[in-house]
């Protein structure tokens, strides 16, 4: 495991393509083990509806009530269009998944997300 | 005297309707899930529909979130409504959610030790919730209408209900309020039902009841 510093905020950029190869619980225990280490993932694409609910599951039996609070995830969506382009749906682009007690306050519209990371006495922003 | 009893006899009526309901699908107990965040009126509304129905309430409300932290169950509550019966059990389950901080359960005058003790217990009902998800056949998510509703837990119960194919209204829930906005609600998840009620005051449930019976019959 890696050391965790107070001050500074590791985040890890995950693509889509390396995330295909990997198992649903693969995928869900590489990230609540990222997140307890204190770090943030930023994943191309996201998580299937089962796997959500996999992760929170996971999430609450890996909640320390001194340690360890629970995580925040934000999706952004983006447009997918069909074959013909004729019906327009949403695909989720972008996952955020970070500790809950580091993803302080998170501004969310359509298209935009800005977030401030709390990391102890410092503060840093991401948008 | 040998007698030749008929195939319909001797299996008796009872026996072959058992069979047509099984083939049909008509047997299947309709099992209705209470989904949604802490604090957003599950059991309150639970509570409404018995009193209304069975004359008895579920359970306990507060305004402490998580007050629910294991799954209530109430067999054989029957709807009526324009002639129309709906036979449910109610199974009314602890707030979803993807964080819990005892220390938010300090605000309300719970000792730290009593804090601790609720966020590890919400923690397991929280995993009763989602695992009674393989075991319901139709759900009422219910939003507080007062917050904003694009939440990841609300995201993940919709998300899994529709890959599950499970039939669900939305219930706009806290009306009587007056931050509440039910077309919020609809405005972002524009492709499901959306009712509008106030669980506490009773507003608009008859409306809740007929779109239950039309979305679960």
């Amino acid at each position: 495991m890696d050391t965790v510093n107070t001050n500074s905020l590791k985040m890890d950029f995950l693509s889509s393509t390396a995330l295909s190869s990997q198992t649903s619980m693969e995928k869900i225990s590489m990230i609540v083990d990222k997140v307890k280490n204190g770090d943030l993932v930023v994943m191309e694409g996201g998580l299937s509806p089962g796997e959500e609910a996999e992760l929170i599951e996971t999430t609450m039996r890996e909640i320390d009530v001194e340690n360890f609070m629970g995580i925040d995830i934000y999706t952004l969506e983006k447009d997918k269009k069909s074959f013909f382009g004729l019906s327009k749906s949403k695909t989720i682009g972008i996952t955020i998944i970070g500790p809950a007690n580091v993803m302080k306050a998170v501004k969310k519209k359509s298209n935009f997300l800005s977030m401030i990371a709390n990391l102890g006495d410092s503060g840093a922003s991401m948008h | 005297m040998i007698r030749v009893v008929s195939m319909r006899r001797f299996f008796g009526r009872k026996f072959f309707r058992d069979i047509f309901n099984k083939l049909i699908g008509k047997d299947k107990k309709l099992k209705i899930g209470f989904y949604g965040h802490p604090n957003s009126g599950k059991t309150t509304l639970a509570n409404r529909m018995t009193n209304d129905w069975i004359g008895k309430p579920i359970g306990l409300v507060s305004e402490i979130p998580h007050e629910t932290r294991r799954v209530y169950r109430q067999e054989h509550v029957t709807l009526k409504h324009n002639g129309v019966e709906l036979d449910f059990d109610i199974i009314d389950t602890p707030g979803i959610a993807t964080k819990i901080d005892y220390k938010n359960f300090l605000k309300f005058g719970l000792s730290e030790i009593e804090a601790k003790e609720r966020a590890k217990e919400a923690t397991k009902g929280i995993i009763e919730a989602i695992k009674w998800l393989d075991d319901i056949t139709g759900v009422l998510l219910v939003i507080d209408a007062t917050q904003d509703p694009l939440t990841q837990a609300n995201i993940t119960i919709i998300g899994n209900l529709e890959a599950r194919k499970i039939p669900f209204l939305i219930v706009a829930n806290k009306i009587d309020l007056p931050e509440a906005s039910a077309e919020r609600i609809s405005s972002v998840f524009p492709q499901h039902t959306v009712v509008p009620i106030s669980a506490l005051h009773g507003e608009h449930t008859d409306d809740l009841y007929r779109a239950m019976v039309k979305g679960f019959k």
